[in-house]
């Protein structure tokens, strides 16, 4: 509790630092990166969750498409709406699960997409990211 | 006529082989005893995939030409074979698992089996939703569906006889598995290490689909059908008793409950000693640091009594797993000479990397040698303890969650995974089809949920380095001395199921979707073609109006499949990622199709 607390603070200081962050509409940016690999602790949620919930087994390690589709291709197509709708309902003849019994998965949506556009952006230049200090 | 061919050699092999047990399957005693027929996926119930036919032999093998093709309308993996049984062909495909029986004469479908399964099991599938084929006897056909349900089929008609849910695909527990006849059961086995499924073997009545017994692969000694008085294990260089606990004791709190451990892979049985065998996979998760201890009875090879399912001996080969090297391959039983005796042995090429042979009515440990000389996790296997040395540099539990530990070999998916190798009783040796990839392996902390992905770790493959380039190996190995015997490069790991003949000649397929003939004394290519897709199925044979037809699925897919290439580091271009599987692309796209071809 405590911890969640400093941190957000900490993640603002660094989004007024920040050298790139993409504008989610508004003023706050949907996910803010440094030397490619660091990131706001939100889009580091994204990267958590991405990682626990296992879509590497079938997007590949980094995102690029494994036995599923490319994920660096899909979120430049995908809307916000369409990206939450597949992730809620699933794809399922073509195997992608509906996650919508994963509360992990659900309570963060924000985050998964944060890291994934900012992946698909080529903002991220790595799949593994760290938390920015 | 032609029945009379069939039937004249037939009587010949039934001559030699003694009768079975008092409660073996008449019609499949009588089927696999013709070598005409390809009753069961390894062609008999020692996975030995060999055929005595010889009309297609090493003088011949290059006019083999296309007779027919057939398309399953399935565009996903294609693992396993078809069966044939006198006129009769039975065709599988991948989810949602159809069922054609085509008639030899006609080439015209029978009858045709559509399960309906609900969609959200192709989710639940780890590696593609491959399905590894069916089984006969008792004048049915067996299809274990991936939604667990195991079917009998009359091999007449296609009814279904009877059904038996195997599993809750809610929680993971589905089937990729080909289920095997011996005797009057139908085993299968389970597959959702990566959900968190506690794994089990289950074997059921041929008559009528009741549970015969389940054992379970970790747990309390009742579940599993360990006797700890009686069950052996191999410790201190010899058989001793397991004791109470063996399992329970090797993992912290009550973790075992979703353990992992299941079984996926290819049965055998000696009808002597009236044993069945197989092994267990990953204990969940693939994190090792969230499971202290050795997670036993996952990574072993089990021998099981096939009435009661009594566990006779047990073995671990990778206690405390720390890279997904599962220990489901199959067992091949066969009767070799191993340091200068003749022994019963049973032999096992682990994803691990290490060749096994054991005693398959003692159990005891009597080989131990690594298959692909790239193997580096363990430097060997302590014969007295019988287990793996392990080297820290490559143990991802020493180096800790999070930490990216590099250069492992082999990779996950093993210096073999499920791809069966065959024996040639001529040479007393074995044909492996492997996979020559290293990786790098990040365990993280995970969570578990009830029927939700249960992995823990980061992984990315590539080629062996510093190696031929390829990542895949066809070799012939002498499980009596743990060596390679020869060893023929393929640019891509060969993931398709060997098949020797008494024609002095070894077929295999390729991921490029070469299906390729090569001579049994070293190896050298005698003749290949280009079927459509990858192939990751298994080579099989059969005689129809007395000429021998040889057969393979082609439908690239499972774990080596073709979008593989895309998950490759970018920074592991360097060690050789472009001529791995990303070049694949180059070479094949889907597909579902079976090619048969005959020397016209």
């Amino acid at each position: 509790m405590e911890r969640g607390f400093i941190l957000r603070i900490a993640s603002l200081a660094v989004a007024v630092a920040a050298p790139m962050a993409a504008l989610a509409g508004g003023d706050k940016p949907l996910y803010t990166v440094e030397d490619g690999n660091k990131v706001d602790p939100a889009t580091y949620n994204g990267f958590k969750v991405w990682r626990a919930a296992a879509c590497d087994r079938c997007h590949g390690p980094n995102q690029e498409g494994m036995v599923g589709p490319s994920l660096i291709d899909s979120l430049k197509v995908l809307t916000r709406d369409e990206f939450n709708q597949v992730l809620t309902d699933g794809r399922m003849a073509k195997g992608m699960p509906a996650w919508n019994t994963n509360k992990k998965v659900m309570d963060n949506l924000d985050d998964l997409y944060a890291y994934l556009k900012g992946r698909s952006d080529g903002a991220i230049t790595s799949a593994k990211v760290k938390k920015m200090k | 006529m032609i029945a009379g061919l069939k039937h004249k050699v037939a009587a010949a092999v039934a001559c030699m082989t003694a009768t079975g047990m008092a409660f073996a399957d008449a019609d499949l005693d009588r089927a696999m005893k013709d070598p005409g027929n390809w009753a069961s996926q390894a062609g008999d119930e020692y996975n030995q995939r060999y055929s005595a036919l010889d009309q297609i032999n090493a003088g011949n093998v290059d006019k083999l030409q296309v007779a027919w093709t057939f398309s399953t309308g399935v565009l996903r993996g294609h693992e396993g074979s078809p069966l044939v049984i006198g006129d009769m062909m039975y065709i599988h495909s991948p989810f949602p698992n159809n069922v054609y029986a085509v008639d030899l004469n006609t080439q015209q479908i029978v009858w045709k089996h559509t399960p309906k399964q609900d969609s959200a099991v192709i989710a639940q599938m780890c590696c593609d939703t491959v399905n590894r084929g069916l089984a006969y006897g008792d004048g049915k056909v067996f299809l274990q569906r991936a939604d667990s349900v195991l079917e009998a089929l009359d091999a007449k008609t296609g009814k279904v006889v009877w059904q038996a849910t195997n599993g809750d695909p809610k929680l993971g527990a589905v089937n990729t598995n080909a289920p095997h006849v011996f005797g009057d059961k139908i085993i299968t086995g389970i597959s959702g290490g990566e959900w968190g499924v506690r794994g089990y073997i289950s074997a059921y009545n041929i008559k009528d689909g009741k549970m015969a017994w389940r054992g379970y692969s970790v747990g309390p000694d009742a579940e599993m059908l360990i006797d700890p008085a009686k069950t052996m294990t191999w410790a201190d260089g010899k058989m001793q008793a397991v004791g109470k606990d063996s399992s329970l004791s090797t993992w912290k709190g009550d973790q075992w409950k979703i353990g992992g451990g299941t079984t996926w892979g290819w049965y055998s049985y000696d009808r002597a000693e009236n044993l069945l065998y197989y092994g267990t996979g990953n204990p969940s998760t693939w994190n090792p640091t969230q499971r202290p201890g050795d997670n036993k009875w996952s990574m072993s090879i089990w021998a099981r009594d096939l009435d009661t399912g009594a566990v006779k001996w047990v073995y671990q080969m990778t206690p405390h797993d720390e890279w997904d090297f599962d220990g489901i391959n199959e067992m091949i039983l066969a009767d070799i000479d191993v340091k200068g005796q003749k022994r019963k042995t049973l032999v096992h090429f682990d994803r691990n990397g290490f060749g096994y042979t054991l005693d398959r009515v003692s159990g005891e440990l009597l080989v131990a040698e690594k298959y692909d000389p790239v193997v580096n996790w363990a430097t060997h296997v302590d014969m007295k303890t019988g287990r793996p040395q392990v080297v820290a540099q490559y143990s991802t539990e020493h180096n800790g969650e999070d930490v990216n530990s590099k250069g492992i070999c082999p990779a996950a998916l093993g210096t073999k995974d499920q791809q069966p190798a065959a024996f040639h009783p001529k040479t007393g040796l074995f044909y492996v089809p492997t996979n020559h990839v290293c990786m790098d392996y990040e365990p993280f902390e995970v969570e578990y949920t009830a029927g939700q992905p249960y992995v823990g770790a980061t992984l990315a493959m590539y080629p062996a380095p510093n190696s031929h380039g390829g990542m895949g190996n066809f070799i012939a190995w002498d499980a009596g001395a743990g060596k390679i015997v020869w060893s023929k490069p393929e640019q891509f790991s060969v993931w398709s199921g060997a098949l020797t003949t008494a024609g002095d000649v070894i077929f295999y397929g390729t991921l490029e979707g070469y299906l390729k003939a090569v001579n049994l004394k070293d190896g050298k290519e005698l003749w290949k073609f280009k079927t459509p897709s990858g192939i990751i199925g298994n080579v099989f044979t059969y005689l129809h109006k007395g000429k021998q037809y040889v057969g393979v699925y082609s439908g690239i897919g499972g774990w080596a499949g073709i979008g593989m290439a895309a998950g490759l580091e970018k920074d592991s271009d360097g060690l050789g990622a472009v001529g791995g599987y990303r070049d694949l692309q180059k070479f094949t796209n889907l597909g579902g199709s079976l090619t048969v071809f005959a020397i016209p």
